[in-house]
């Protein structure tokens, strides 16, 4: 469970980095004039059509990370995959590549550019410009609609998630990998919606570095199962009994 | 309602087609070519407060939310997590999944199902039946089987097919749009209006309603709607669209402005002088669309294979389910089936030519070269030899007066007589003739009934005589007598290389005499001798034809390196000579400008007109380069042959991939939702194949080897000058 609540606790210190753009459209969707319940019922629903997109693109991540590593991770999937100590080499590959993947994005909210061009994707730019259609409209298709759409718009933060997704090895997993990180974007999206306005950008700042270290620190963890096979059977068992 | 075939789609300008149907948007009637651009435009034009992108998104994200959370399931159950002691909730997970899936397959398949019903009901079947038939088949037999208990359920499959092809439709159009980005401005003139004042008020009105006369107001940042003069205001102008150069001009009040061209910097107030559709952006504009309306003989050959190829996938996954239930339980034969079904949908082949088409016809058109026929770039790629006609087209067409020899009359009363003869007349000559007698301050005499006699010169009455200008054939079919000396004295002009006009009135009612012999000097284009190398460096025989004397064509042909030439020849024998080039070469293009040329640019496998080329030559012609832009063509040629290679390119890739993917399907080793990804990933291909044309080069002056840039001086400069002041001094000695 340590693990996931890692995941959640970066989602909730990345969650700083999103009001950036989602941020703004939470704000953006605002109050419904039906009462509280409702303009409650529209945020729930745009934050579930997130959840979903990151789910999907989780368990599709895992789905690879399995494909691509036929044999299971011994042991039980209940289990956090990263647990276990006997990585066959394809596993290994994976997780050099995802913990590097990680790393470049956790250097990004550190301020190191160079990845903005493959990042910011080439239908981004539309899509937020279409998405803002979908702010002033009634009813709870849109919202949902919103939130899903929402949850494909190019971010590093979801990439380095993803990339921790595929190195989970199982659908599961990534699909759990991705739910803890999305659950912990929550609360920090519901209260944009209720509170209405933007964080100082001092505390913005400060949720982004924290950010950053959390997903250097999977991305580091992730690479080192790769490079160090028998320390992650020995040493990682520590770190995530800490608690 | 079915619109036209013949119309254009709103989102990637490309033909409507068969498959078309309009929609309305922002309360705009607008035609679309397919489902992908339906969408494509919705999602760009969503930023306002339309409804129906609104709509349309809204569907679009609850049919990905659904379709997600049953693959999200789908992939758990695949994965073994409900094994064991979760077992038992599969049956409510199955239930779930169907209660998920009903909706998503109704909301992403409804647009899929209504083209496969407008087209069947017209008795015609298209890729979109394929798509249909696939996943309904799939959510039926997963109903089934989870209302009677067993076997795997196929939701996941259902949904995703139809999401990725959604997803596939609109990459591709959005990939078209761009591709079409250049032709935007090019088409605009039909649907313009224009602010005009009537009566002291503003009005919009469609440009097509606009007569001369007119005024007109063109706020700062819009496209200039007419031709005309400004009557009020001053601005820098933008004529890139008409002329292929992009530079600032500067406008004040008598200047005239040109339909097309964007007004920069200030207000203009424009009197309209001629009809609305009659400026040249509106001609572009029609030629250009005509142009796309058509489709190439590679695209009707990959139509025609499509045609056929829908009705026999659908045997063909008849036949592969008839092997595979006799070898595997009935749900895996029909999934084998059912890939074979989305894997061959031939989207990538109907995409692979008019893409690349238009990228070409548009990245053209930005540089001043507009292509009017749809086939003329791959018949353009496919030549072996370009024959030149001289006049106007390798040379400055601004032939000078150099020498007059007159027998008995004075060389004004010649020159008058001629002026006023070749006022009728758009052949180089006669501007020659015009700049001579006004520099002289000679004026013209009146002619009348001029007839222009293509190739030969030209015959008109004054002062009630017979007068004709022209070659010594000319005098010759007249019957008309040449005085030996004068005879004498243009043979040796000639032999010099130059131009020779005999000009001669009757002497009575019957016979002529010829009274002057008139010799004219051009010089060849400075960019000719670098254009025609540059044609040879492709591979190509550059051939000069002339109506000219031998001495003249064998002069240019020397001056600008051409293979071979063939002087003297009436348009008849231009064609004639087509003819032969033609039977010992291939393909041959031919390029002209003037009235001479319209039967030999019509006969080529490729008419290209050059600059300001007279209206017929413009008729006939496949390609039309701008003024000066005989530099222009060796990069037009690459363009057209890259154009051709990426929709060869284009077809294998898509005829291969469909052929590869079918074999794999049929022989079963294709998952439905792998054979949908492998499907939208083909389309992608050939889009991405096809904007790479967007990154070749532009095109490079070749006398300024230096910059790339297409502005280039107004003026040109020392030598031509310097040829006109000669040819001035040489008037003046004579005198």
């Amino acid at each position: 469970m340590t693990y996931y609540a890692l995941l959640f606790v970066a989602g909730f210190a990345g969650s700083f980095h999103c009001i950036g753009m989602c941020g703004g459209f939470a704000c953006a969707l605002g109050a419904d004039a039906r009462g509280a319940s409702a303009t409650s019922l529209r945020h729930m629903l745009y934050n579930t059509g997130r959840l979903s997109s990151y789910c999907f693109l989780g368990a599709l991540a895992g789905a690879l990370g399995q494909v691509i590593c036929t044999s299971l991770v011994a042991g039980s999937q209940r289990q956090a995959p990263l647990l276990s100590a006997s990585l066959d080499v394809g596993q290994r590959a994976l997780a050099v590549t995802a913990g590097l993947l990680m790393i470049l994005m956790a250097l990004r909210f550190f301020g190191v550019r160079g990845w903005h061009g493959v990042t910011s994707g080439f239908a981004g730019s539309t899509l937020v410009v279409s998405l803002r259609s979908l702010l002033g409209r009634h009813g709870f298709g849109a919202p949902l609609a919103l939130g899903v759409l929402n949850g494909f718009l190019p971010c590093p933060l979801v990439y380095a998630m993803v990339a921790q997704a595929a190195s989970t090895f199982s659908v599961l997993g990534g699909c759990l990998t991705m739910a803890a990180f999305g659950l912990g974007t929550f609360p920090a999206m519901l209260a944009m919606g209720g509170v209405g306005r933007l964080l100082a950008p001092g505390w913005r700042q400060r949720g982004v570095r924290l950010a950053g270290s959390f997903i250097l620190v999977l991305g580091l963890v992730t690479l080192s199962r790769g490079v160090v096979p028998m320390m992650a059977g020995h040493g990682l068992h520590h770190i995530w009994h800490i608690t | 309602m079915t619109p036209a075939p013949a119309a254009l789609c709103s989102h990637c300008l490309l033909p409507v087609g068969r498959r078309g149907f309009s929609r309305a948007v922002n309360g705009e009637g607008c035609l679309f070519c397919c489902y992908g651009c339906c969408i494509a435009h919705q999602v760009k034009s969503g930023s306002g407060d339309a409804s129906e992108a609104a709509w349309f998104l809204i569907r679009l994200g609850t049919g990905s939310f659904l379709s997600m959370n049953i693959m999200l399931f789908s992939l758990l159950v695949y994965s073994g997590a409900f094994t064991g002691a979760d077992r038992r909730v599969l049956p409510t997970i199955h239930l779930l999944l169907w209660a998920l899936a009903t909706p998503a397959v109704l909301i992403l398949g409804e647009p899929f199902l209504r083209e496969t019903w407008s087209q069947a009901r017209r008795g015609r079947l298209t890729s979109s039946a394929l798509i249909v038939l696939g996943s309904l088949a799939a959510y039926a037999y997963s109903t089934l089987a989870v209302f009677h208990g067993g076997g795997h359920l196929y939701f996941d499959t259902a949904s995703m097919v139809l999401m990725l092809f959604t997803l596939g439709r609109y990459l591709e159009a959005a990939g078209r749009a761009r591709a079409s980005r250049d032709l935007a401005p090019l088409l605009a003139a039909e649907g313009e209006l224009a602010t005009v004042i009537e009566a002291g008020q503003e009005r919009r009105r469609p440009v097509r309603e606009l007569h001369a006369g007119m005024l007109i107001r063109v706020k700062p940042g819009e496209r200039i709607p007419v031709d005309g003069l400004i009557v009020e205001g001053c601005s820098h102008t933008d004529d890139a669209v008409i002329t292929g150069e992009s530079r600032q001009i500067s406008k004040s009040p008598g200047a005239s402005v040109l339909a097309g061209s964007i007004n920069l910097d200030g207000p203009l107030l424009i009197r309209n002088s001629g009809a609305g559709g009659d400026s040249r952006w509106a001609q572009i504009c029609r030629s250009v669309r005509e142009a796309l309306r058509q489709s190439s003989r590679t695209q009707r050959i990959a139509d025609r294979l499509v045609g056929a190829f829908v009705p026999l996938v659908l045997a063909l996954a008849g036949i592969t389910l008839g092997y595979w239930v006799h070898r595997l339980p009935l749900d895996e034969a029909m999934l084998t089936a059912l890939s074979v079904l989305v894997v061959a949908c031939p989207c990538a082949v109907g995409l692979a030519a008019p893409m690349a088409h238009s990228l070409g016809i548009g990245q053209l058109a930005r540089h001043g070269c507009l292509v009017r026929s749809p086939g003329a770039l791959e018949a353009l790629a496919g030549i072996h030899l370009i024959a030149f006609d001289k006049t106007g087209t390798l040379t400055l067409g601004r032939p000078r007066l150099v020498d007059l020899v007159s027998d008995g009359v004075g060389d004004d009363e010649v020159l008058a007589r001629l002026a006023g003869l070749e006022r009728h007349s758009e052949h180089g000559l006669a501007q020659a003739i015009a700049f001579a007698a006004s520099a002289r301050g000679i004026d013209p005499i009146v002619a009348g009934e001029v007839r222009i006699l293509p190739g030969r010169g030209l015959r008109g009455m004054v002062h009630g005589e017979a007068v004709a200008a022209g070659s010594a054939a000319l005098m010759h079919e007249l019957g008309w007598v040449v005085p030996p000396a004068l005879r004498e004295r243009a043979e040796l002009m000639a032999a010099s290389g130059h131009s020779v006009v005999f000009v001669g009135w009757s002497v009575d009612a019957l016979a002529g005499r010829a009274r002057a012999a008139l010799s004219f000097d051009d010089t060849p284009l400075p960019e000719a001798r670098a254009t025609v190398e540059a044609l040879a460096r492709l591979g190509l025989r550059v051939v000069l034809l002339s109506g000219d004397h031998a001495g003249a064509a064998a002069r240019v042909a020397a001056a600008v390196g051409s293979d071979d030439w063939q002087a003297g020849l009436l348009p008849e024998a231009k064609r004639a000579a087509l003819d032969q080039y033609r039977a010992r070469h291939g393909a041959v293009a031919m390029v002209g400008d003037g009235l001479n040329d319209g039967p030999g640019l019509a006969w080529a496998d490729v008419g290209i007109a050059v600059g300001s080329a007279t209206d017929l030559a413009r008729e006939t012609a496949d390609l039309v380069l701008p003024a000066d832009g005989l530099w222009l063509l060796p990069w037009v040629v690459a363009r057209a042959r890259a154009v051709r290679s990426t929709i060869l390119a284009n077809l294998a890739w898509a005829f291969g991939y469909n052929l590869v993917a079918l074999t794999c399907a049929v022989l079963g080793l294709l998952q439905p939702i792998l054979a949908a990804v492998v499907m939208a990933g083909s389309s992608l291909l050939v889009v991405l194949n096809s904007l790479r044309l967007e990154r070749l080069p532009g095109p490079c002056r070749p006398t300024e080897p230096a910059s790339c840039a297409p502005a280039r001086p107004a003026s040109e400069p020392g030598p031509t000058a310097q040829r006109r002041s000669r040819a001035l001094a040489l008037l003046k000695a004579q005198s």
